[in-house]
């Protein structure tokens, strides 16, 4: 059953995910808050962790909820779910590629499908945003990174830098919690 | 370079490694490895590959792998193709994975995420914010976006749920935008 389980929800997360990279979240998300196979804080740390290993997000995320919940077995079946619907679909469109790029009802989907995963993956954020135990300090350095970024866009692995370094030294001083 | 599926494999598997911070380098890369080392497509034909990619469902990475490997190789290519790569994530992750177990204990351990967990944010921010301008560009698209966003946040109807729903309305609108042109044109 938590086979089933497993594969179910990460193929639903290849049918339904648009926008790449992060566009998985919100349903990763959802997994979290239903499942229990990983927590959302879990999820936060598997996303920066998949920063600094080779592969998409997605996969990343994929073979870290199946290793928790069963196994190597359960990270195999879990990865090869969320890639599946991509083939279906990919072969599907290959042989019918003129005719997809014209068709006027994948216009109108293509056009409404982004905002709707750009307004899902709002969600996660706003999400994120109340139950981090941010704090004083926390609420401090999320505004000045984002300020910040206003001004000058550093690479997505320097903020994880900076904030990690942020975390090790507001936490050796006892100021989390503050 | 002989196209065969050990040769796509391996192929993939070096991008699958060097693909490092999510998918947004996967063009480059690709474009490196398949473009100008191996002269197995043109560059023409993987941005429009990619380009696909990005309008589908999925992973992009593995999108455009597959859609690559088909044109290399057909179903075999594209097999060899994704495996390459998802297999370097796949495996740093189960190696990870027993590390991490061990690590989230330690209390410096714990700082750290804590700050990475506010990093995060500030990432998600700056994804929300370039689709935004990607694909928030009038009246109907900020509707969409608004009504998902409530929609996601009530958190009692299920996501695929709302993709399905904008699919639906976002036909129907470019049906009725359509019509009122060809309308216009008449007249």
């Amino acid at each position: 059953m938590l086979y089933i389980q497993l594969f179910w929800q990460f193929f639903q997360i290849g049918i339904f995910s648009f926008g790449g990279g992060y566009a998985t979240m919100p349903f990763l998300y959802e997994i979290a808050n239903k499942f229990h196979w990983y927590s959302t804080s879990e999820l936060t740390n598997m996303l920066a962790v998949s920063s600094i290993t080779p592969g998409p997000v997605g996969v990343n995320v994929a073979t870290f909820a199946g290793f928790n919940s069963g196994g190597i077995f359960g990270s195999l079946l879990a990865t090869t779910a969320v890639v599946l619907p991509s083939f279906i679909i990919v072969t599907i469109v290959s042989k019918t590629l003129e005719k997809f790029k014209t068709n006027q009802m994948v216009k109108g989907a293509v056009r409404s499908l982004k905002p709707a995963g750009c307004a899902l993956l709002t969600s996660v954020g706003i999400k994120l945003l109340f139950t981090s135990n941010l704090h004083l300090f926390g609420t401090l350095l999320l505004v000045i990174l984002i300020a910040t970024s206003f001004i000058k866009k550093l690479d997505p692995l320097a903020y994880l830098g900076i904030a990690a370094l942020a975390g090790l030294i507001i936490g050796h001083l006892n100021w989390i919690g503050v | 370079m002989n196209k065969n599926f050990y040769t796509i494999f391996k192929t993939f598997f070096k991008v699958g490694t060097m693909l490092l911070g999510g998918g947004y380098v996967i063009l480059p890369l690709l474009t490196s490895e398949l473009v100008e080392k191996k002269k197995w497509i043109t560059s023409d034909e993987l941005c429009e590959y990619y380009a696909l990619s990005t309008a589908l469902p999925g992973i992009i990475a593995a999108n455009t792998a597959i859609f690559t490997g088909r044109k290399l190789l057909g179903t075999k290519g594209a097999i060899a193709a994704v495996t390459g790569m998802v297999l370097p994530a796949f495996i740093s992750i189960i190696l990870l994975a027993y590390l991490f177990s061990a690590l989230v204990s330690i209390p410096t351990v714990q700082n750290i995420f804590w700050g990475v967990g506010i990093g995060v944010i500030v990432l998600l921010f700056l994804a929300v914010k370039e689709m935004w301008t990607k694909s928030v560009t009038d009246k109907f698209t900020l509707a969409i976006y608004l009504v998902c966003l409530i929609a996601a946040l009530c958190g009692k109807i299920p996501l695929p749920l709302i993709i399905i729903a904008s699919i639906v309305v976002g036909i129907f609108w470019q049906k009725y935008e359509d019509n009122k042109k060809i309308k216009e044109d008449c007249e």
